[in-house]
């Protein structure tokens, strides 16, 4: 194969990568934090799609400013979805088991009534952003080249992990959403307001998928269904580098994306997800707790 | 204890006289299309039962069980149109295609505790749908992509499971449904439904008492992938087609899974049940509304989800027993039949 080629796919691999990482982060977080899998999480990232690609339709927003929109209504979201109808049910079943597999339920339950919402208020048609920014390309050598809008969403991937990384280490805040992931009664004995910081998380986790959504949308497609395929490639994301790390995000993101793009070049792009579902399932029997993750 | 010797006569009369007008109801109905609707209820009962054996017994939670009812449609049609054989045999291939990829999905998230079965269950689906539909042809095998799989017709040949009148499909989904009903029935009796509920209900402690929880959560699972590649199969047989976004699509897993929940999980009853509320809901939707509003459906099913998660933990069915069971049981101490999720 020739190594220039291979070379590109690999860069792009790696840009992609930083992406799938990115999307994962908020489902990583959550599960840390609630352990709960949610399985909405590709539905919240249509919504941060769909944001960006309205304001750029309806008033020429250029979808990077519609930042200060999409994440903020992320939030809002992700903090109602959470507090008013996942609380109730957290509240009566954690006595019970750790895991509750019915909140699992109701976050499906969540995502199939916001993707066909979606549906039936958009239709199935797929839309795109056009802007001049996203078709230039950053040249490197003679053959390598770069497109900008995704180098720049990769970029912005890797701020959101640092971020999130130096948020939950040195803040207050990130503080309490640590001591109640590693401990919850204990940390309502110190005087922090779990439920509080349960909202706060699910806030936080579909708020970084706002931030992500005005970032892909110059270079990706917008439709109701969107979700799904991301929504899997994030669980296949964190099981690969474990769930609740956020450098195992990243790195889980990077492996996914690079085998998707080399496997690309061998076979059609759909059987080279089959290599990362494969992986998937060796990671899960080798390595349960992911690449970077620590025994729960 | 006779009082719980009676409420059983009860039910199994009960059971008996819906069985017999099961049995008679084509004989009343007129008409293909009320056939052909009670047909379909039948088929995810049966679906929905299948289901319920590994996730509502275990408390394991399956959104990819439409990949395995796929397996065993595409197994049992393309071993019909390349080497002829009968569907009937084809759907036992299937059903041990389906049963083994079951297994091999099982095996690695069974060792673990948390979502892994959930996770996996739905990744393998969607990767295996996106890869049929993209697949055109396998190692000389026509897939024919999103198109799907036509069965070829032979005119009325029951030896081939086709039939001339809907009468017949509908009596085949019916003998299978009782089918599943009963291995659900006997498992339920037996050690492994016994095992199968202490798992579910703590796996710690289950195993604490000796119990191989990886083992007989394999069971389940094998079980269940092999009775629900025989419904997937007996879906193509009876529309003649098959395609990747209808028979693996996660709507349909969605749609299986809900029915069990909505009816009572870990009960023999509680999926029929459910399938027989929500199939025909779906179909009125859909047929009043056409093509109308794209979703609405699923809209309907995502809040009925919601709904039953928020107020009916354990399904339709609880409500129920309760005002026919309740009387005579309490006295007796009702053996832990639900174990709470």
């Amino acid at each position: 194969m020739d190594p220039i080629i291979l070379g590109i796919a690999v860069v792009n691999g790696i840009l992609l990568g930083g992406l799938y990482g990115a999307v994962a982060l908020g489902l990583s977080l959550i599960f840390g934090v609630m352990r709960v899998i949610n399985f909405a999480h590709g539905t919240f990232l249509m919504i941060g799609l769909f944001i960006p690609f309205w304001t750029w339709q309806l008033f020429g927003l250029n979808p990077y400013v519609a930042v200060v929109i999409a994440a903020p209504a992320l939030f809002l979201l992700g903090y109602a979805i959470q507090s008013v109808i996942i609380a109730p049910l957290f509240e009566r079943e954690r006595a019970m088991v750790l895991e509750p597999l019915s909140v699992l339920l109701l976050t499906a339950g969540i995502g199939l009534i916001l993707d066909n919402l979606a549906l039936m208020a958009f239709g199935p048609s797929v839309r795109g952003v056009q802007m001049p920014f996203a078709s230039k390309t950053l040249w490197i050598g003679e053959m390598l080249n770069i497109n900008y809008a995704r180098l720049m969403a990769f970029l912005v991937s890797i701020a959101i992990a640092v971020g999130l990384t130096l948020f939950l280490s040195r803040s207050d805040l990130g503080r309490s959403i640590r001591s109640t992931a590693q401990n919850r009664d204990a940390a309502a004995l110190c005087g922090i307001n779990v439920r509080q910081v349960y909202n706060i998380t699910f806030g936080l986790g579909c708020a970084i998928l706002g931030v992500i959504g005005c970032f892909m949308v110059p270079f990706y497609y917008v439709s109701p269904t969107v979700g799904l395929s991301f929504g899997i490639r994030s669980f296949i994301t964190v099981v690969l580098g474990g769930i609740g790390s956020i450098p195992g995000s990243i790195l889980g993101g990077l492996i996914l994306g690079v085998v998707e793009s080399v496997a690309g070049q061998f076979v059609t792009a759909t059987s080279a997800s089959i290599f990362s579902f494969v992986i998937f399932i060796l990671v899960l029997l080798f390595r349960p707790t992911g690449l970077m993750g620590m025994k729960v | 204890m006779p009082a719980n010797r009676e409420s059983r006569s009860v039910l199994i009369g009960a059971g008996a006289i819906v069985c017999a007008c099961f049995l008679l109801a084509p004989i009343g109905i007129r008409g293909e299309y009320y056939l052909h609707v009670l047909a379909n209820i039948l088929f995810f009962a049966y679906m929905a039962c299948a289901w319920n054996i590994v996730s509502g017994y275990t408390g394991q939670l399956s959104l990819g069980h439409s990949a395995l009812g796929g397996i065993g449609g595409y197994v049992s049609t393309l071993l019909f149109i390349y080497l002829g054989l009968s569907p009937w045999l084809g759907m036992l291939v299937g059903g041990f295609t389906a049963m083994l990829v079951g297994v091999a999905i099982g095996f690695p998230c069974f060792r673990l505790r948390g979502p892994y079965f959930t996770l996996t269950t739905i990744a393998f689906a969607e990767i295996l749908r996106i890869w049929v539909e993209n697949t055109d042809e396998f190692m000389g095998l026509e897939l024919r992509g999103a198109q799907g799989l036509l069965v070829p017709l032979k005119g009325n040949a029951p030896l081939l499971f086709q039939f001339d009148s809907k009468v017949s499909y509908y009596y085949v989904i019916l003998v299978m449904l009782l089918m599943v009903a009963a291995v659900t029935w006997w498992m339920e009796q037996s050690r492994m439904g016994f095992y199968l509920k202490a798992i579910r209900a703590d796996q710690d402690a289950a195993e604490a008492l000796g119990i191989n929880s990886t083992r007989y959560l394999l069971s389940a699972m094998a079980l269940s992938s092999f009775l629900t590649a025989m419904g997937g199969s007996f879906y193509a047989q009876y529309f003649r087609y098959i395609n990747p976004e209808r028979n693996m699509g996660l709507d349909f897993s969605i749609e299986v899974a809900l029915m069990g929940i909505v009816g009572g999980q870990g009960t023999v009853i509680g999926p029929i049940l459910g399938a027989f509320l929500l199939t025909p809901a779906g179909e009125i939707s859909r047929s009043l509304l056409g093509g109308k509003l794209m979703g609405l459906h699923l809209v309907i099913y995502g809040l009925v989800l919601v709904l039953a998660v928020m107020f009916l933990p354990k399904g339709l069915i609880e409500p129920i027993g309760r005002l026919f069971g309740s009387r005579r049981r309490r006295p007796t101490e009702a053996p832990a039949v639900r174990t709470a999720s």
